[in-house]
């Protein structure tokens, strides 16, 4: 499973006392799991904590199943959340993970139910704060979650030691409050690259090897009344409480006094590097983050600790809050807690940074610089610090004068040789060549195929969640002029596109047409296995599909398409969409994920070839004096590896069409010059490497005829 | 930076697109560093961007060996950059406009080849980003800079183009870290080691050079591997070779690569026809640029209109013996290549080779039949065998009777129409009459595809012609009718957004003319968008 081998990272993940692992932040939190103790892991994979899974999935046979930890990769966010069940009842410490906001969204339902029945073993939710540059979902922070379902949020600094400790932490913390308690990470840290000193793993007590006995039960751990009050009480009477005990008594925060006693940095843990970098260009730090200003560095953001926190308020008079993401929850508990001490400290926040988005650099460094020019600290002058920040910033002006214009995104797209590419470009050249039935609503879905939204095919109106492109199109069939079409990625159909797609449509007699893309494998998250791949994370065989799934459900109207066929793909939507059939009409567009063939194909055929076997390799190309450069082969397809190049004839200006040299033979350029009626351009070549005699006496005798009748 | 007497925090950025080896180079240079005992670390963002989008990976590296870990910031600080390590130009573009090369502190090691944005791609026309503008905003924006063109380098030396950079990143002198550690970071990895280290010393060499020309960049900039451009042939017939040497030099340039074209298409009777066409359109030496602009015009798009790519041209181009040299070379020597051409001629193409007096009435009931999509005839031909051969090869034999076909007959009459038009415009304004003869450059394609275009080319001349009428009756120049001229062409080679907007601006350009706002309509015509 997985984008790479992890061979080296599971070998690391063994490591026992005082060896040095080097890693990625995400392999120092997995390491610190295993050194905790937990009985079970599981998750469902998504950027950026998909390697937390990839490498214990490499590292089940090996590590896990010996220490008898169990692990899985789950069906969704809400089982994930749901495995932490097992914590409830039985002293067994255990992990999930999973992408957030969207993640922790979905796992919302069976969340709130483990943060009210509460936790008897250590429970610990590794959430990947997909927030900022390189996000992949909508924005928003798993903050206000954690608030609703009083769930302790740790937020630690950045470096592989800090995580570490922190994932122990946050099971000692969870054992403290017996609730279940995030540990937020943000994308940098996970592939931030570092060493971290390790520990010894820890032996579950309870495991797959010693399990557990007798079942315990308590009405007191069920979500009905009258336990529902008791369970509400317990987290702000007894639950809370421990957590903000533990929290002081552990130091989880982090309070660094300066001589600059008037002023104050209060931070996210998570901030705590930018911060400290700011400083540093700003001349108030040095490299190692030692600076005059005193800071609290928030390590645990819920529960706050109001001591804590009016503690480090009292006696100063100007205080900055840099808390990314909104509502500000930490800021204005700040403010309130400082009236009510009746302090007299001016708390500044989001005013001098942004409302929204993430904390970079050129955000922190602005906000203090605005900061010390309204409480200037007594080592350095205002002028000094408006020096340093003009030296930064005077070139950036002039800097967007030197492009005469704007630099073109770079919208992602679909990899080169993808299954997915053909079936928009079909559902493009139909909306084309037949408006009255392909020019309709599309229903897109959250996975690669959200792809088709972007340049070149702008193929899909609506994006709604992961699996839920058909419930979207739900109020939609109805009330639209013709016949819609919603679309699913295979992994979409697993997680939840089934039951709250499928089954939902069929129950409400939805007319429509539903697209599954079905290249075996949730490639989005880094190929990890689904119910169709075959196999499971763990590799052991499954015999799921999906045409057994939709007819279980009641579909009727099933076909299933080769997707790089483009016409047969034109033709069977066409029929989807002009057919008397009532109800939902299901198009399954098979093709394996390119880049996971590609990863198996690829070194085999090296060696194949080494061995002097024969290798057929096919790859496309364009006859540059034939292509006339109209470029309308590049809006039906947009693959990576179709580029532009210069005419080698110097009359035409505009640059023709070029296949470089990362084809990889899908054929789909040749595809859709075809069925859209573009131009005879495009070439395929089949090199066939270490050619058979026969072969060979045949290519001769061809070459020969053609030869002699071919001009120069 | 070697012998700074303060340790510090050094900050590399590497801008790259998403499945280029952004992330192996970082690798190296974080385990160089590490290697060489410096405090050292590295992170990403690849995310969804890691496919084709734009990514980033950052490096931050404390220049004293064994030292305590610095706090090590996961971003780069605007300005405070102290190296951009680009596999892709446009992405020094990027990171210019976002600020963080800074001429004060910032080495820029860039190659400068062009993986091109889906934008730029799918324009009808040109639409990839000046390669001169991104040079001179990264000798401007950047304190210096090593440019070269990494990747033709590369596979020039059987090599990849991070190796070559990491190379050049060594040999800028720019991190302290050595070269012995940078070797050892790239065996350590075990992958395709020789080859990398030969892109490694061939990366130093070069720095190394540049070194020694302070700022100037080495390796010209390209468009992937230039191919070679048709040389003009040596022996023409010496009437035609008289009548070239009159024009003046900037449209003989043209003509030099338009003869043999046309000769090669069909014969030299059909080039000395390009000549007497082209003649009323090729002004004296020293003549007035809009003059001298509409000449080249005509010189360059007659030729290209005239050798416009029919079944026979199709044929002929795809059967040749440098054709099959030319894929061949592109491939593994010894092996056997099968070759299989995607034709689907569709019903104007195959009656287009014959005669015309034969298939003109037929073709006339089929164009109202099937105004839009004709029937077509797709076949994969295998172009390696000898049957697959030949089908093409008597194809391309139809060559002689082309003159007659009905396709000669149609492309000729349109083509008289354009040179009309163009005469006419430039009869009352030499401006107005480059521009008319610039529109031809909108006919290209095939099938469908040209006959839209063809389509969008006359639809050009039309509403040009009746802008010129109105302002020749207002008798205060052709500002209006030039200006929509240019318009129309720049927005049909945008893309099919464009396209869409072309019969508005007719109206509106003629609106405004009507209403006697030639002004209004000029300025919103020449509008930037």
């Amino acid at each position: 499973m997985g984008e790479r081998s992890f061979a080296e990272d599971v070998k690391q993940l063994g490591y026992g006392d005082g060896q040095i692992l080097h890693g990625e932040g995400i392999l120092a939190i997995t390491k610190a799991l295993l050194q905790s103790g937990v009985s079970y892991v599981g998750g469902y994979p998504g950027a950026p904590i998909s390697h937390l899974l990839d490498v214990m999935a490499d590292a089940n046979e090996s590590l896990l199943r010996p220490m008898g930890i169990y692990f899985e990769l789950s069906g969704s966010e809400a089982a994930a959340a749901a495995l932490l069940g097992a914590s409830i009842n039985y002293p067994m410490r255990g992990a999930v993970t999973w992408k957030s906001v969207v993640g922790t969204n979905v796992a919302s339902d069976a969340l709130s139910h483990v943060a009210s029945a509460g936790v008897r073993g250590g429970s610990l939710i590794v959430i990947g704060e997909d927030y900022g540059e390189g996000a992949s979902i909508l924005q928003e922070r798993t903050h206000s979650a954690a608030l609703k379902s009083s769930i302790p949020l740790l937020d630690p600094r950045n470096s592989l030691t800090s995580f570490a400790r922190f994932v122990e932490e946050g099971f000692g913390l969870s054992e403290a409050c017996n609730e279940p308690v995030f540990f937020s990470i943000r994308i940098r840290a996970c592939h931030m690259r570092g060493t971290l000193r390790c520990k010894d793993n820890v032996r579950p007590a309870i495991s797959m090897r010693s399990p557990v006995a007798q079942p315990s039960f308590s009405l007191e751990r069920i979500n009905l009344p009258p336990f529902t009050y008791t369970m509400e009480a317990k987290k702000f009477t007894e639950r809370l409480p421990a957590a903000q005990r533990y929290i002081v008594e552990h130091r989880l925060n982090e309070h660094i006094p300066g001589s600059e006693s008037r002023l104050g940095l209060i931070m996210q843990g998570g901030l705590w590097n930018t911060v400290a970098r700011s400083l540093n260009v700003l001349g108030l730090g040095d490299v190692h983050g030692r600076t005059p200003v005193p800071m609290l560095i928030l390590n645990a953001l819920h529960p706050l600790v109001p001591e804590e926190l009016i503690a480090f308020l009292r006696g100063k008079s100007h205080v900055f809050v840099v808390e990314e993401g909104m509502p500000n929850y930490i800021e204005r508990e700040l403010k309130a807690l400082a009236h009510e001490a009746r302090l007299d400290v001016e708390i500044h926040g989001k005013e001098l940074l942004s409302p929204h988005g993430e904390y970079v650099p050129a955000l922190v460094v602005g906000g203090l610089r605005k900061f010390f020019t309204l409480a200037p600290p007594s080592i350095t002058t205002v002028t000094a610090i408006e020096d340093r920040y003009a030296a930064l910033t005077a070139h950036q002006e002039k800097a967007r004068g030197y492009l005469p214009q704007p630099i073109d995104k770079r919208p992602p797209s679909f990899c080169t040789g993808c299954p997915e590419r053909p079936l928009f470009s079909a559902m493009k050249i139909l909306r084309g060549q037949d408006p009255a039935i392909g020019d309709t609503h599309v229903a897109a879905d959250i996975g690669c195929t959200t792809f088709s939204t972007q340049a070149p095919f702008n193929v899909g109106n609506s994006v709604l969640g992961y699996g839920m492109g058909l419930a979207s199109a739900g109020a939609v069939a109805p009330n639209f002029g013709k016949r819609v079409i919603s679309v699913m990625g295979d992994g979409g159909f697993w997680h939840n596109g089934l039951t709250n797609g499928v089954a939902g449509a069929v129950y409400n007699k939805q007319d429509s047409v539903l697209v599954i893309v079905d290249n075996k494998y949730t490639s989005a998250t880094g190929q990890h296995h689904n119910p169709s791949t075959g196999t499971n994370a763990r590799h052991e065989p499954t015999g799921m599909t999906i045409p057994q799934a939709l007819r279980g459900v009641g579909v009727k109207w099933i076909k299933t398409i080769d997707s790089y066929d483009i016409g047969g793909t034109i033709r069977t939507l066409r029929e989807a969409l002009t057919t008397r059939v009532p109800g939902l009409k299901v198009i399954i567009a098979s093709g394996e994920c390119m880049l996971e063939q590609q990863r198996r194909v690829k070194p085999l055929a090296r060696k194949e070839l080494a061995a002097g076997r024969t290798v057929v390799t096919p790859q496309f190309g364009v006859d540059p004096d034939v292509c006339t450069g109209d470029h309308s082969c590049m809006r039906l397809n947009g693959c990576p590896s179709l580029t532009l190049r210069e005419s080698p004839d110097p009359l035409r200006e505009d640059p023709i069409a070029h296949v470089d040299a990362s084809c990889v033979g899908c054929g789909v350029c040749g595809e859709v010059a075809h069925a859209a009626v573009l131009c005879p351009s495009f070439y395929e070549v089949k090199a066939i490497a270490n050619p058979g005699w026969w072969t060979r006496f045949i290519g001769r005798l061809r070459r020969r005829v053609i030869a002699s009748l071919a001009p120069a | 930076m070697h012998a700074s007497p303060a340790p510090t925090v050094l900050s590399l950025l590497i801008p790259a697109v998403g499945g280029q080896g952004g992330g192996v180079l970082s690798e190296w240079i974080v385990d160089a560093a590490l290697l060489d005992g410096f405090p050292t670390h590295g992170t990403s963002i690849p995310g969804v961007a890691q496919r084709t989008g734009s990514t980033t990976y950052y490096v931050e590296l404390y220049t004293e060996r064994g030292a305590e870990e610095p706090a090590f910031s996961l971003y780069p600080v605007p300005g405070a950059l102290d190296v951009l390590v680009a596999p892709e130009f446009m992405e020094v573009g990027r990171m210019i406009e976002l600020g963080f090369v800074s001429p004060s502190r910032t080495t820029v090691i860039a190659s400068t080849h062009r993986l091109l944005s889906i934008h730029e791609k799918i324009a009808t026309g040109r639409a990839i980003y000046p390669q001169e503008a991104l040079q001179r905003a990264a000798q401007a924006a950047s304190h210096r800079l090593i440019a070269f063109d990494a990747l033709v380098l590369a596979r020039q030396h059987g090599t990849e183009a991070n190796a070559v950079l990491l190379g050049a990143l060594a040999g800028s002198g720019v991190v302290p870290i050595s070269e012995a550690a940078f070797r050892k970071a790239v065996e350590a990895k075990g992958v395709a080691v020789q080859s990398n280290l030969a892109g490694f010393d061939l990366g130093l060499t070069l720095a190394h050079g540049v070194d020694a020309a302070g700022r100037a960049a080495a390796g010209a900039p390209s468009l992937d591997t230039p191919l070679a451009r048709g040389a003009p042939a040596a022996a023409l017939p010496a009437d035609i070779r008289s009548v070239i040497e009159q024009m003046p030099t900037s449209i003989r340039e043209l003509v030099v690569h338009a003869i043999p074209k046309l000769i090669d298409y069909q014969d030299v009777g059909y080039a000395r026809r390009y000549l007497e066409l082209l003649e009323p359109f090729v002004p004296r030496e020293g003549a007035t640029a809009a003059r001298l602009g509409m000449g080249q015009a005509v010189a360059r798009y007659l030729a290209l209109w005239m050798t416009y790519e029919d079944a026979v041209r199709v044929a002929d181009l795809k059967t040749r013996a440098s054709r099959f040299e030319r894929i061949r070379a592109s491939q593994r020597q010894d092996a056997e290549l099968v070759v299989t051409d995607f034709l689907k001629p569709d019903l104007d193409e195959i009656w287009g080779v014959l005669p015309d007096r034969l298939v003109r009435p037929f073709a006339r009931w089929a164009e109202r039949r099937w105004p839009h999509g004709r029937p077509t005839l797709g076949q994969h031909v295998r172009i390696t065998t000898v049957s697959g051969f030949l089908r093409v090869w008597l194809l391309a034999r139809l060559k002689r009777w082309r003159p007659i076909s009905y396709r000669a007959r149609e492309e000729h009459a349109q083509i008289a129409r354009w040179l009309e038009a163009v005469r006419t415009c430039a009869a009352r304004d030499e401006a107005l009459g480059a521009e008319v003869a610039r529109a031809a450059q909108l006919v290209k394609g095939y099938g469908d595809v040209r006959r839209r275009m063809t389509a969008l080319h006359e639809t050009l001349l039309a509403g040009v012609r009746r802008a010129a009428a109105i302002e020749e009756r207002h008798g205060a120049g052709y500002a209006v009718s030039t200006a929509l001229a240019a318009r129309l062409r720049a927005l049909v080679l945008a893309g099919p957004d464009g396209e869409a907007r072309v019969p508005a601006t007719i109206s509106a350009a003629l609106d405004g003319l009507e209403a006697g706002d030639a002004a209004g309509a000029a300025e919103r015509l020449t509008r930037h968008v």
